[in-house]
């Protein structure tokens, strides 16, 4: 009887909880809980929410709990063992802020399957998964996608596809160097200090080497994937963005 | 049955008397203070260790702490027994020769503590049989130097309100000085001296002068009470004049100073207090009205030398914003100055010390690009003055930021910053470097360039060494002369803290924090 009225009451307190509703939602509202974020959550958070130091927010996806509730609670108190910190701010000014943010993250996260199916066969059918892993299966010399969708933005993979030099990640800058021996071997740089520096070749082999005693190395900010522009329609385009856009974690979003 | 002598290693535990305190450089087998002697110099007369042999160093022993904000605390070794902080306001207890604890004070801190740039400490200080420590909840503790146990606690500031403390503390006579931090949440900045045995305010020194003090006017309208000037990094102290000399940070809000027109005293300035009372006897304002965060908090460097053919007592320092600074110690006056890195918002500095501004070169809603960064061409770390070299040594950063102008309003215990700045700029990382300097030109006499811009600070010694640190891990020492690498280890950790050194069993080591942990070094 004893655990049946433990569940019961469990039971009320997650109805209670979904009952909290975020009562700061006016256009107002929005615009000055953009302020608020703008000064207080944007160092960490992004100018518009596309994380940086902290997470993207603009997905709608928080792992620490996606109800108002959570929301409420995380802004105004911190996060325990992260770099999030509490704001001594009013529950209401804390409202406009979770406004804000859920304004952010407006887009439908609901995706045809039958686009994302289609989305998925132009990914295979046109060698991406020669250097792009999802879901453990793929090359391994581009960034893995399985997450994809919950980090970039439709537009940020649009532009990555079309244009794959605009932003490329430090860890697939070009590394080249030429060894005393006069030997020369390219990769993707991972790792660099002052005295020594690691990569990956293109054959998947680990170099880690002092930079004393090399002839010559330089770093490249320039992707070594190829556009493309004009190898897909704009249909196929968006139709590939919308597969990479459904790549997303399991739970997290209520 | 033979009768074995067993020798048990007890440390004399003398008391630590502010006579010992004023002598620390004639007895380097101790770090007593922060900078390890009140002149500011992180200079260690120990030249065991030297140019030839350092290659010889390895590691002597770890502590691991147990804690996941950044380490910056300095050790003290006193008679054997190395105190330190483990953030964000732990104090431990080691002996100075195995790193075996003694004790460990835990401080229960708030969950709700805003620290604009971590949960950070940097050391304690001790005095008699008490060690002090300030807490980020912005309280000052004194605990018993045996056993950790809280002799007594006060609150300096409400931390509600975005005061905290982060300095290691300063003993001067019978008093204990703590400044306070809070730049970022509009605090009004002070500098408290206590009373070392009952924790009682013996003064206060408001960084930002109130109605009807002087200097009071250099704030438009009620501005003052928000003004910031923080008090965060451990100043100096000149036993003959009986003068406190302190680095003030910068007026808040940071990057938006329209709602402080004015000249915003006493923030970005070395000030000069009367160590009995706490009167200001005199100042000189780095940055009047600064828009970029460049506050004043480095150690004041405290020498006595020949300026222009007579011998005098003088101030080095080098600044945030990119500028080497020698200011008379008796009066404050701007002796000179000159650029130490890139900058570019000054077209240089006037008679009497004050930049002379480039146009636009304030944040702007659109940001302004300017050198140096937010961070500063250096910050908080330590400098070191080395007597036998006479150069000045620091560790320097060298990129640019966008300085974003933004509206902010201010709320007790919120950040009170006025924008959001691009500190880092993805395609142009910078690079840090250490420099020497010849001290009375700040002519640069070397640099030991770094892919990395450094957090730590730097340590000279009698045996012409510089040690220094780098976020990359690696704990190096340079020749001090020449600057020339002579041995370096990878710590695996992080290095955002300063060097020490001292004895243990008559042989010297070296100490820094790294990673999570202290690492002690000597030679093997």
């Amino acid at each position: 009887m004893s655990r049946c009225v433990l569940f019961l009451w469990a039971a009320a307190l997650l109805a209670q909880q979904d009952e909290v509703r975020n009562p700061r939602t006016s256009t107002a509202d929005v615009a000055q809980g953009e302020k608020t974020f703008r000064s207080h959550c944007s160092p960490c958070h992004g100018l518009k929410g596309e994380g940086g130091r902290g997470p993207n927010l603009a997905a709608g996806i928080f792992y620490h709990g996606s109800t108002d509730a959570d929301l409420l609670r995380n802004i105004s108190n911190g996060i325990d063992g992260t770099e999030m910190p509490g704001l001594f701010y009013s529950p209401d000014r804390v409202w406009q802020v979770i406004a804000y943010i859920r304004s952010l993250n407006a887009a439908p996260h609901e995706f045809s399957a039958a686009t994302v199916a289609a989305g998925e066969a132009l990914f295979n059918g046109n060698a991406c998964s020669n250097c792009h892993r999802v879901n453990g299966v793929g090359g391994r010399m581009g960034p893995d996608l399985s997450l994809i969708g919950k980090t970039r933005s439709i537009d940020h993979l649009r532009q990555s596809i079309l244009d794959p030099n605009a932003d490329v990640r430090q860890r697939y800058c070009v590394v080249t160097i030429t060894d005393g021996a006069g030997k020369t071997v390219d990769g993707f740089l991972m790792n660099e200090d002052t005295y020594t520096i690691q990569f990956i070749d293109l054959a998947g082999r680990l170099y880690s080497v002092e930079k004393r005693g090399l002839k010559s190395f330089k770093i490249e900010r320039a992707s070594k994937m190829p556009s493309y522009k004009g190898r897909l329609s704009d249909d196929e385009v968006s139709t590939l963005v919308t597969y990479l856009s459904s790549l997303r974690p399991a739970g997290g979003a209520r | 049955m033979r009768i074995g002598l067993i020798l048990l290693a007890v440390s004399l535990h003398a008391q630590v008397t502010y006579e010992r305190l004023l002598n620390a450089s004639k007895h380097p087998a101790n770090w007593m203070t922060y900078s390890g002697r009140y002149a500011g110099w992180r200079y260690s007369e120990l030249d065991q260790i030297n140019r030839e042999n350092v290659k010889d160093l390895k590691v002597k022993w770890v502590y691991q702490m147990k804690t996941t904000h950044v380490v910056e605390t300095t050790p003290l070794v006193i008679d054997g027994v190395m105190y330190f902080t483990e953030p964000p306001s732990n104090v431990v207890a080691v002996d100075a020769e195995t790193g075996r604890e003694y004790w460990r004070y835990h401080r229960a801190t708030p969950q709700k503590v805003n620290v604009c740039c971590g949960q950070v400490n940097r050391g304690v200080a001790v005095l008699g049989d008490q060690v002090f420590v300030g807490t980020v909840d912005a309280h000052l503790v004194s605990l018993d130097a045996k056993t950790g146990a809280v002799l007594w606690d006060v609150e300096v500031a409400d931390y509600k309100t975005g005061h905290s403390i982060t300095v290691a503390p300063l003993i001067v006579k019978d008093m204990v000085v703590t400044g306070i931090a809070g730049g970022e949440y509009g605090i009004r900045g002070f500098l408290d001296a206590y009373d070392s045995k009952t924790g009682k305010r013996r003064w206060r020194f408001w960084a930002v002068p109130g109605p009807g003090e002087k200097g009071n006017d250099s704030w438009s309208g009620e501005s003052w009470k928000t003004g910031g000037a923080p008090t965060w990094v451990t100043g100096s102290f000149d036993p003959e004049q009986n003068l406190i000399i302190w680095g003030t940070g910068n007026p808040s809000p940071d990057w938006n100073g329209d709602s402080r027109r004015g000249d915003n005293l006493y923030s970005d300035s070395a000030i000069a207090l009367d160590a009995d009372t706490g009167k200001l006897k005199w100042y000189h304002q780095f940055i009047p009205h600064d828009v970029h965060d460049w506050d004043a908090v480095q150690v004041p460097v405290l020498v006595d030398d020949e300026w222009e053919g007579r011998p005098r007592k003088l101030v080095y320092w080098a600044h945030r914003s990119a500028f080497y600074f020698v200011l008379d110690r008796e009066t404050g006056r701007f002796l000179m100055g000159k650029p130490f890195a890139t900058q570019t918002w000054a077209k240089g500095l006037d008679e009497s010390g004050r930049p002379i501004r480039l146009p636009n070169t304030d944040p702007s809603p659109e940001g302004t690009y300017i050198w140096p960064g937010v961070q500063g061409a250096t910050n908080w770390y330590s400098p070191s003055y080395n007597p036998l070299t006479k150069h000045f040594y620091l560790a320097t950063w060298e990129n640019r930021s966008l300085y974003r102008k933004g509206e902010q309003e201010y709320s007790p215990g919120n950040r009170y910053i006025g924008s959001v700045p691009l500190i880092d700029l993805p395609d142009e990382p910078g690079y840090g470097a250490i420099r020497a300097l010849n001290p009375k030109t700040g002519d640069r006499i070397w640099e030991y360039k770094l892919l990395t811009k450094p957090w730590a600070g730097v340590l000279t010694t009698a045996g012409r060494l510089l040690f220094g640190g780098s976020d990359e891990g690696y704990f190096f020492a340079l020749d001090a002369e020449a600057g020339k690498e002579l041995w370096r280890q990878n710590t695996g950790g992080i290095i955002r803290a300063n060097p020490i050194s001292y004895l243990s069993k008559g042989k010297q080591v070296v100490a820094i924090a790294a990673g999570s942990a202290i690492f002690t070094f000597e030679r093997r």
